[in-house]
Parts: structure tokens; C-alpha cells; sequence
């Protein structure tokens, strides 16, 4: 089972706003989508989504086109924030819609996580604050038991608790393979700790899909403290500085191999320690000068 | 009740407006039937007939104190197209019902079969009432004689205009994406219609095509049907295009621009300059050129002549 997304490309008032983006994406995996505010990512959902017509491209679910075999669109699931027809209703008549489009669409534990998250049933949507919205609209995307599941920027102004809520309950969602995420933000901290995979929007296109077990099993995040203020060539030649505080150096090494350990400590360092290694701190070292990563933040 | 549940869905969707617009209908029915029946009371004449002897006629029944077809269904047939077409952009069902996995074909013609049952049914049921209200209420010594005749002519004429009318709402809501003007459109072209019609009858009861005056309401319905027929099959081939980044925006498919320039400068100068003098259909021809070209390109005159003159001066 895999959604693949191929070519797919959107102008937009003669403004090119996707391009050629290609992926796949499959049940068990919690893509991130990563890219500066107006790069596309929302446009890439809305066109997945049928919202769009695309110049070029297509979706397949399990090889079969979304244009050709409609039905295979109702394994996707997609709220957009911006635009959706919830505003009108009470929380409690929005089963009625999802129920007709999503086969397996559970009411019973819809109703169950509404009273969880303390929402009254009989409040209208757009009464609701941000963060209430969001939660609805994350219940709805697990109730509607689709396959491939898109949160579009689903932490944006929410506080702490409401986030690790949404985070436990994406994670929990994984676990048996039956469903897969695909999470964009602008921040990188929002999915450090959430994504497998994550994907790189840039200049309307696609520029990199990383897997982070990969980079992670390769990649460590050390602090050393060295005798002298000056720089090793090691690390000139192998890391990426995360800071540097006198004689304290945090560095990045995105290919940890023995020799470098052992030309590492070598220097015998009067502190030498891993940290955790952060998906921003990976971002930084593979990314910051071709991506633009920096002025994401 | 529904046996797709893309019916069921649609149903869901735009129950509670049908039954404000069947409201809307069964209440202007019932006001002018009251109406007329008070103006009757007023006026008692003895044996007095409420509908008069050319109802057993085929022909459409048009007396002094009973419509057999309220046009207060027409304007609710009317404000069904607006209402099921133009209200899904509006209020973003349409990016609902795109990614729900039916195709939009299917949800094109679901929404209309839905549309035109759900307004027929309106019909029938505001008939009976209208007609029940003066089978209850009719003054003492009056009589109210229906034959089918005159009836089934007026409900089928009454019916094609309605679907025409119908069709006219529908097509305009799924062409333009923005609410106010919308509604300054269809109703504008609506009401050329009373004039546009009154035209098409005179030239066809003239010297050239010399069909009698009787024949021209079923011409006029035959027109109705077809036109419906083509803007419904219209619609559904631009509905499979629509992509909804234009919404909001008075086009809902740019590339509509120019066509609907040329037939509003067409429509406009002929409705203005039929049977006027050359000096009319000049003046007809500017004003809806440039009146069309306004209201569709919108130009910011003020932004490009600040813009102009700032390009002026930098040269100099």
C-alpha cells in the first residue's frame, strides 16, 4: 500500500507555485513537510486534494489515479484551515458529512475524544479558539480512520499541552501501520521527536526527502571542551558548528566514522559528550547553506 | 430516505435553505391568494366564478382572481440555482465534496437531480395549498371550476420557465465566484429577459417569420427547455475544470473572460438599439463596451495613472 504523488505541478495567477513535486508516501511512515511560509506546501495539499486542478501530474493510491478512480480519494483525508465548510455547524452535525465520505469514519469514538478534550458538542465550530479548532479538526482526522492522513501545520499557535497531546496521538495512530501522517510546518522543532521522513520545499520544488533513522544512524551531535581556542582540522573538515562559547564547541558530524572518533579524542579533549542530536541540529548541518534553512527561522 | 449517500450527503448539506426558499414560496402564494380572495370579498358579484370558462382551453390560465401557477415559484426555482451552486463555493463545501471521493461529474448531476426534485416537490405541494386555500376559503356563492386542460398547460409552462429560470441562477453561480455581484448579474439579466422576450415576440409575429401571436408562449417554452438543457451540460463540463484557487474572484474561469464580454456588448447593444435609430446603437455599443470591460477587468484606472505619470517623471 502506497500513495504516490508524481510530477505534480500548480501555477497559480502565472506564478509557478509547485513544481514537479514527486514522492511516496506510505501507512506506518509520519512525513514532515518542511518550508518557508508561501513555498507551496499548503498548495501541494490543496492539489492532492482535487481542491486545485494541476497544470501536470497526478496522485495514486495503490497505483490507481485519483482522477480516474475517484473513491481512492476517500484514503486521504485533508482539512484545510484556511478553507472548509465547518464554520457553519455544531460540533455534533459534523458526523453527518464525514460519515457519507468516509466509510470507516467512527462516530462513536469521535463523540469519546470530544468529551476527552472537554469540547462541548453543541458549540459551533468557528465559536471554538485556535487551538479547540485544531483539536476538532484532529479528531476528525483519526475518526475518519482514512489511510494517509495531512495535518497542515497543525501546531500553529497552540500551547505545550495541546501540542504534545496532538503528538502522542499521531504517534499512537502509527504504531499498527494502518495509517501514515504527512505534517507540514515552518518550524522544525514542531516535528523533531514526530517524522520519519521529511521533505524539503524550496523555490516551488521538492529538493530533498530525507530519512532521519538514516542521517541519525550515521550523524552525532558532540560538545567538546579542547585545550586550545583553536580549531581542529578534523572538525573543520568533517562538522558543522552548532556554537562555539570560548573554548566550548557543539559540533555536528553528519558522517561519525571510527577514524574521526579516534582523531577526535586524539586531542584528548577535557570534555568530550553526545548529545541529543535535534532535527534542527540536522537541518543545520546538511542544509543551512543550500536551503535557505536559516532564513526559515 | 436516500438510498447513494452522496445524496444523502448533498441532502444534508442544503435541507434547511430549501425549506427557507419552499417557505419563502408557500408564503408568498398564500399572501396573494389571500389577497385575491379579500379583493373578492369586497367586490361580491352574484354567481360569480372564481376562474373563468377559458381554463377548459389548452392555453396558459391567466384570469383576475387565480393564477394556476404562482410565480412565486419561479423566483423559488430561481433562488434554487443560486442557493445549491453558489453557496457550496461560498461557504468551501466544494473542496469538501472535490476530495470525497466522488467524481465530479457525479457530484454535478447529483446536486442538480437533488435541486430539481427537491424544488418540484416544492411545487406540488405549494400548488396544493394555493389551491385548497380557495377551495376552503371561497366567498359565499362563489364557484372554483378547475379543468385539466388549462391546468396542465400552465403548470407545463409554469414548470419550463421555472427549470429556465432555474438553469439561468444555477449556470451564473457556477461561473462566478463572488456573491454580491452574483446576485447584480443574474438579476440584471434576469430582468432584461421581460424586455429580450418582448423583442424575440415581435420579430417572430413579424413580416419575416409571420407565426401567430398563440404559437408563441410554446415557442418561448421550447426556447426555455433548450436553453436549459444547454447551460446544464455546459455547467457540468466547466464543473469537471473548476479549480478552486479562483473563488472569490468574479470569473470562477478566466479564460470565460472574453467570450462573456462579447456576448454582453452583443446582448446589450440589440437589447438597447432594436427598432432605434443608428445614433442609439452607437451609444448603446460604448456604453456596454466599456461599462463590460469595467465590471470584467476591473482596472485600478488611478493605481495605473499614479503608476504612468511615476514612469513619466523617472524618464524625464
Amino acid at each position: 500500500m502506497t500513495l504516490n504523488v508524481t510530477g505534480l505541478s500548480k501555477e497559480i495567477g502565472g506564478q509557478q507555485i509547485i513544481q514537479d513535486i514527486t514522492f511516496e508516501w506510505a501507512p506506518g511512515e509520519i512525513l514532515g513537510l518542511v518550508g518557508r511560509n508561501g513555498v507551496g506546501k499548503t498548495t501541494l495539499f490543496r492539489s492532492m486534494m482535487n481542491h486545485y486542478v494541476p497544470e501536470a501530474g497526478h496522485v495514486t493510491v495503490d497505483g490507481q489515479d485519483t482522477q480516474r478512480v475517484p473513491s481512492r480519494q476517500q484514503q486521504l483525508f485533508f482539512i484545510d484551515t484556511q478553507y472548509n465548510f465547518l464554520n457553519n455547524y455544531r460540533l455534533w452535525e459534523l458526523p453527518d458529512f464525514f460519515r457519507a465520505v468516509y466509510p470507516r469514519f467512527d462516530e462513536q469514538r469521535f463523540t469519546s475524544l470530544l468529551a476527552e478534550f472537554k469540547l462541548d458538542r453543541n458549540s459551533q465550530y468557528r465559536r471554538l479558539s485556535k487551538g479547540m479548532r485544531a483539536l476538532v479538526n484532529l479528531v476528525l482526522a483519526l475518526t475518519s480512520n482514512a489511510t494517509y492522513i495531512i495535518l497542515d501545520e497543525p501546531f500553529d499557535g497552540l500551547d505545550v499541552i495541546i501540542r504534545e497531546n496532538i503528538a502522542s496521538m499521531v504517534i499512537d495512530e502509527v504504531a499498527d501501520q494502518q495509517k501514515g501522517f504527512l505534517i507540514s510546518s515552518h518550524d522544525l522543532n514542531e516535528l523533531d521527536g514526530l517524522s520519519d521522513r521529511v521533505l524539503l520545499l524550496k523555490d516551488s520544488k521538492l529538493v530533498h526527502d530525507y530519512n532521519l533513522e538514516d542521517i541519525r544512524a550515521k550523524a552525532k551531535k558532540i560538545q567538546l571542551v579542547l585545550n586550545d581556542r583553536v580549531i581542529p582540522a578534523v572538525l573543520k573538515e568533517h562538522s558543522q558548528l552548532i556554537r562555539v562559547s570560548g573554548r566550548v564547541l557543539v559540533v555536528v558530524i553528519t558522517n561519525y566514522t571510527p577514524e574521526i572518533d579516534q582523531a577526535l579524542k586524539d586531542l584528548k579533549p577535557v570534555l568530550f559528550e553526545e548529545l541529543p542530536l535535534t532535527l534542527e541540529d540536522l537541518f543545520r548541518a546538511n542544509l543551512a547553506h543550500e536551503t535557505g534553512y536559516q532564513m526559515m527561522k | 430516505m436516500f438510498s447513494s449517500k452522496l445524496d444523502r450527503l448533498i441532502w444534508r448539506r442544503h435541507r434547511k435553505l430549501m425549506a427557507v426558499i419552499g417557505g419563502i414560496a408557500l408564503l408568498g402564494t398564500v399572501m396573494m391568494t389571500l389577497i385575491l380572495l379579500h379583493t373578492m370579498k369586497q367586490n361580491p358579484e352574484p354567481n360569480m366564478q372564481i376562474v373563468s370558462g377559458s381554463i377548459h382551453k389548452w392555453q396558459v390560465y391567466r384570469g383576475d382572481y387565480f393564477n394556476a401557477y404562482s410565480w412565486w415559484l419561479v423566483l423559488a426555482f430561481w433562488l434554487g440555482g443560486l442557493e445549491i451552486m453558489h453557496l457550496d463555493l461560498r461557504d468551501h463545501f466544494n473542496e469538501f465534496l472535490f476530495s470525497s471521493g466522488f467524481s465530479r461529474l457525479r457530484v454535478y448531476w447529483a446536486k442538480l437531480r437533488m435541486a430539481l426534485g427537491a424544488l418540484l416537490g416544492m411545487a406540488a405541494v405549494v400548488i396544493a395549498i394555493q389551491y385548497l386555500l380557495y377551495w376552503l376559503s371561497k366567498p359565499s356563492g362563489a364557484t372554483f371550476t378547475l379543468a385539466w386542460p388549462g391546468l396542465i398547460t400552465s403548470w407545463a409552462m409554469g414548470l419550463v420557465v421555472s427549470i429556465g429560470m432555474f438553469s439561468l441562477s444555477w449556470f451564473a453561480s457556477t461561473i462566478v465566484g463572488q456573491t454580491g455581484s452574483l446576485i447584480v448579474t443574474i438579476a440584471g439579466f434576469t430582468l432584461s429577459l421581460v424586455g429580450s422576450s418582448g423583442i424575440g415576440g415581435n420579430i417572430l409575429s413579424g413580416p419575416w417569420f409571420r407565426i401567430s401571436r398563440s404559437a408563441l408562449p410554446w415557442i418561448g417554452a421550447g426556447v426555455w427547455l433548450v436553453a436549459a438543457v444547454v447551460l446544464f451540460i455546459w455547467g457540468a463540463v466547466l464543473y469537471q475544470h473548476l479549480s478552486l484557487e479562483h473563488n472569490g474572484e468574479y470569473l470562477l474561469f478566466p479564460r470565460l473572460r472574453v467570450p462573456v464580454y462579447v456576448v454582453f456588448v452583443v446582448y446589450v447593444t440589440w437589447l438597447y438599439s432594436y427598432d432605434s435609430d443608428v445614433t442609439t446603437m452607437v451609444g448603446a455599443f460604448i456604453f456596454s463596451a466599456l461599462f463590460g470591460y469595467s465590471w470584467l477587468w476591473r482596472p485600478r484606472l488611478g493605481e495605473m495613472w499614479h503608476q504612468w505619470r511615476e514612469s513619466k517623471q523617472a524618464r524625464e
